[in-house]
């Protein structure tokens, strides 16, 4: 990364690379199946079953469907393991075990951990609340997994890790904030090697939630669409290995991409609203390339926010129009949110695995469903995923208080 | 690290709001804690609490305002005006907003908010859900109310982890100075007590009750037996050193270190490393004083004490330490507090005392402070510790070469 700011800091010698990846959601239960989802523009939203949502606007959203937890663990494990845990522990076997990092000359203590994590243990603590709401006594340890850190804790004592540990709790952007951090920890020589990335179980109270601020499409959401209603909610978790650049060369790691720069800035706007005019995410979508040492013109994909509400995006393509002009109609711009839902904590980390995927197989995930724009919303969505250069991919990731996370990934010198 | 210095404090706290008034109650030790009448203890075996008294948010936020924040964004929002005063600072005046970022410890902010919206949904049903609450669901809400409301555009994100969540905050606000993504990080940690929270800490057995000895905080006291759940908001304005210097700011201290280690076995031995790595980073063999983590819970006070043993073997039983939660309770952010008065500390030369201090324990054997005293500060040690695996250690030390 390269800082605007003359002074000699220790991040200028050093790069964060990524060397690892799991996934597990709607489309596809490791990084292979995604990949194939990705490919095939599959849309795994449709009717839940997780819970009674009848009655509200909507029934739809991506949820895992048949995954059974004791392929994975014992039942033992299980009373003190929530849904999201679960997934962040799935996802994160298969980033060490695709990073091989684990049983290596890594000594534990350089590793460290940084989630994302959106309504985290909720579904949990819903069940203990409804019991006790109907008058029952429910089990204490319901309640372990609500605290956010509990997801990190868990992966970090299940892989040794004793390096740092933070959660990030910025709701949609918190795992791609993760990875920022991650990243910035081991530039600043704190952490060699940093898991992060994040998870999200539906829940619910975040189901409720979206209901009741009436922007949840009735049916499978349709990003940038001229006929979207709004969002459908997901589910899952990606974890990402970060490692020490020439660490990463030296030992021979497959390489992924490097995250070349970010912006972790706020709106300071509103709690729920983006900024209309996409002044705010344009600045900063601009921050991020500035870090990166990147011009517009040299992003070759920008994978959206793109919820599929209305006002996201409009406000985002608006945003994006602001900072590349013209060239924006020449840039392509899609939404994995129209295959996996909105995964909400695990949003961020899932479209960097989306990014790095597209680096890595030259290949732009589509904005499946996506049929015609509108006025405003008129850039090149993808429709369908497309073979492409892709060497450089800007992705973004905006969350309620106005917290919007950018993301530049490259594979340049690597 | 060292490029990181500390120039503004605000704080919300059981003792009280605010510089003067914090201050002198913890110097005079006065318990912030006391039984609850804001909510029904019945069911629940304590019925304490380190509750914020008296807290007027009309003197910090426009009235018409107030009505849609919840009471962890007042707090937030007042503290951090507290504490951008301190320091001088007026965003958008002397300071750039999207050079100012805001970084805060989540105490279980929103729960109140999911809460009440969850219970709408099973009482109620689908049908009649309040769509005010769940945007302030999210535990971001406080730091995104504080930047909507002061005006705040850098680097901004909201942090959980466990009982370390304000130094964790601390620790990734420091590294945006250090990485210059900005020149101003507004920081700290900011819990919000509400019965549900009270019955999950009742639930999971942490908390203090009466055994016969009374329901208290006890840090390191032979007859402690759990914590006792407080709230409130400690906020430090952070800034490069340059900055300050160039603007002649008044400076609290510098952070010398700011070191983590992870891992739930053997915690005395990560404690010891944690505290260990932050001398070594800074570059020193002792501290004046320990702002101890101890929070009344049997097993945390002696894992702190015996990794303060391990990681200082020689000098450890001469360096006064005290816990001042014992006179505001545990909230898993309140490292924000305790931060702000470790900066109170250094300026006032004067050593607050760890109250209810009256049956030693042999396994908390420190030069456990009881009285106040004065005495000179240079550097502190500020330990965080959750014994799900997270421990940190803070050194922070004074600039004005006082000796």
């Amino acid at each position: 990364m390269t800082s605007l700011y003359k002074g000699k800091v220790m991040r200028d010698n050093k790069g964060a690379v990524i060397t690892g990846m799991g996934v597990i959601c709607a489309t596809g239960n490791n990084a292979t199946e995604f990949l194939a989802s990705l490919e095939e523009g599959k849309r795994g939203i449709t009717e839940i079953s997780l819970f009674d949502c009848s009655g509200y606007a909507s029934q739809m959203a991506a949820q895992i469907k048949g995954y059974d937890p004791l392929d994975f663990f014992d039942k033992k494990e299980l009373r003190r393991l929530s849904r999201v845990d679960q997934f962040v522990l799935i996802a994160a076997q298969e980033a060490f075990d695709d990073a091989g990092v684990r049983n290596t000359t890594v000594n534990g203590e350089h590793i460290g951990v940084c989630l994302g994590v959106g309504a985290g243990g909720m579904l949990s603590a819903e069940g203990y609340h409804r019991q006790l709401l109907n008058g029952k006594r429910p089990r204490p340890s319901l309640l372990l997994p609500f605290v956010p850190s509990y997801a990190t804790d868990q992966l970090a004592e299940k892989f040794g890790l004793q390096g740092p540990r933070t959660t990030i709790t910025t709701a949609c952007s918190s795992s791609a904030t993760s990875l920022a951090y991650g990243a910035e920890l081991i530039l600043l020589g704190e952490a060699e090697v940093m898991v992060c990335g994040g998870g999200e179980a539906l829940s619910e109270l975040t189901f409720g939630g979206f209901c009741s601020l009436q922007v949840m499409d009735p049916f499978p959401c349709r990003p940038f669409d001229a006929r979207r209603q709004g969002l459908s909610l997901g589910e899952g978790a990606a974890v990402l290995i970060l490692e020490e650049k020439e660490r990463a060369l030296g030992r021979g790691a497959h390489i992924y991409g490097e995250l070349l720069g970010y912006s972790i800035g706020g709106e300071a706007f509103h709690i729920t609203a983006p900024e209309e005019t996409g002044k705010e995410e344009a600045r900063i979508m601009r921050e991020a390339l500035q870090d990166a040492g990147i011009r517009p013109q040299e992003v070759d994909y920008i994978n959206a926010h793109g919820t599929g509400t209305i006002l996201n995006d409009q406000v985002e393509t608006l945003a994006i129009k602001a900072v590349w002009g013209e060239e924006a109609y020449q840039t392509p711009v899609s939404s994995t949110k129209s295959m996996i839902g909105h995964c909400l904590g695990a949003a961020g980390g899932l479209e960097a695995a989306a990014s790095l995927l597209a680096m890595q197989h030259q290949l732009i995930a589509p904005t499946a469903g996506f049929e015609r724009g509108d006025e405003v919303c008129d850039l090149d969505y993808v429709p369908q995923a497309r073979e492409d250069e892709v060497a450089i991919v800007l992705s973004n990731s905006f969350a309620f208080g106005g917290n919007c996370t950018t993301l530049i990934f490259g594979k340049e010198n690597l | 690290m060292e490029a990181v210095v500390i120039t503004g404090v605000g704080m919300i706290s059981p003792v009280g709001t605010g510089k003067e008034n914090f201050w002198k109650g913890l110097i005079e030790g006065q318990d912030g804690i006391e039984e609850i009448t804001a909510f029904d203890t019945a069911p629940f075996r304590s019925k304490k609490g380190g509750l914020v008294k008296g807290f007027n948010p009309k003197a910090f936020i426009p009235s018409l305002k107030i009505r849609r924040l919840d009471r962890a964004s007042q707090f937030a929002i007042a503290a951090s005006r507290m504490a951008l005063e301190d320091a001088g600072l007026t965003i958008g005046e002397n300071i750039i907003p999207e050079r100012t970022g805001i970084i805060l410890g989540s105490g279980f902010c929103g729960v109140v908010n999911s809460e009440a919206f969850h219970r709408g949904q099973v009482l109620r049903g689908p049908g009649d859900l309040n769509p005010i609450l769940f945007p302030n669901t999210v535990p971001n809400a406080a730091a995104s109310n504080v930047a909507i409301e002061l005006g705040i555009k850098g680097p901004n994100s909201t942090v959980v982890q466990s009982f370390c969540t304000a130094e964790a905050a601390f620790l990734f606000a420091c590294q945006q100075l250090i990485a210059q993504k900005a020149d101003i990080m507004v920081t700290g940690g900011v819990d919000e007590l509400s019965t549900i929270l009270y019955r999950g800490w009742n639930e999971l057995r942490l908390t203090a009750w009466d055994k016969g000895e009374g329901e208290k905080s006890a840090p390191y006291d032979l007859t402690r037996n759990g914590f006792i759940p407080g709230e409130g908001a400690g906020i430090m304005i952070l800034e490069q050193r340059n900055n300050a210097l160039r603007r002649k700011a008044r400076i609290y201290a510098q952070v010398r270190a700011c070191t983590t280690t992870g891992g739930a076995t053997q915690p005395e031995k990560k404690v010891a490393h944690s505290i260990a790595s932050a001398l070594k980073r800074g570059g020193m063999q002792t501290v004046d004083f320990i702002d101890g983590a101890g929070n009344s819970s049997p097993r945390l006070d002696t894992v702190e004490a015996e990794g303060l043993r391990l990681a200082i073997p020689p000098h450890v039983r001469d360096i006064p330490i005290s816990s001042i939660k014992s006179m505001l309770g545990e909230g898993i952010a309140s490292g924000g507090i305790r931060l702000a008065a470790d900066l109170l500390i250094m300026e006032q030369g004067v050593i607050p005392p760890t109250i209810n201090y009256e049956y030693p324990d042999p396994l908390c054997s420190l030069r456990i402070v009881r009285e106040e005293f004065k005495t000179t500060v240079r550097t502190i040690l500020h330990t965080g510790i959750s014994l799900d695996g997270t421990y940190m250690a803070i050194l922070l030390g004074r600039t004005d070469g006082v000796s």
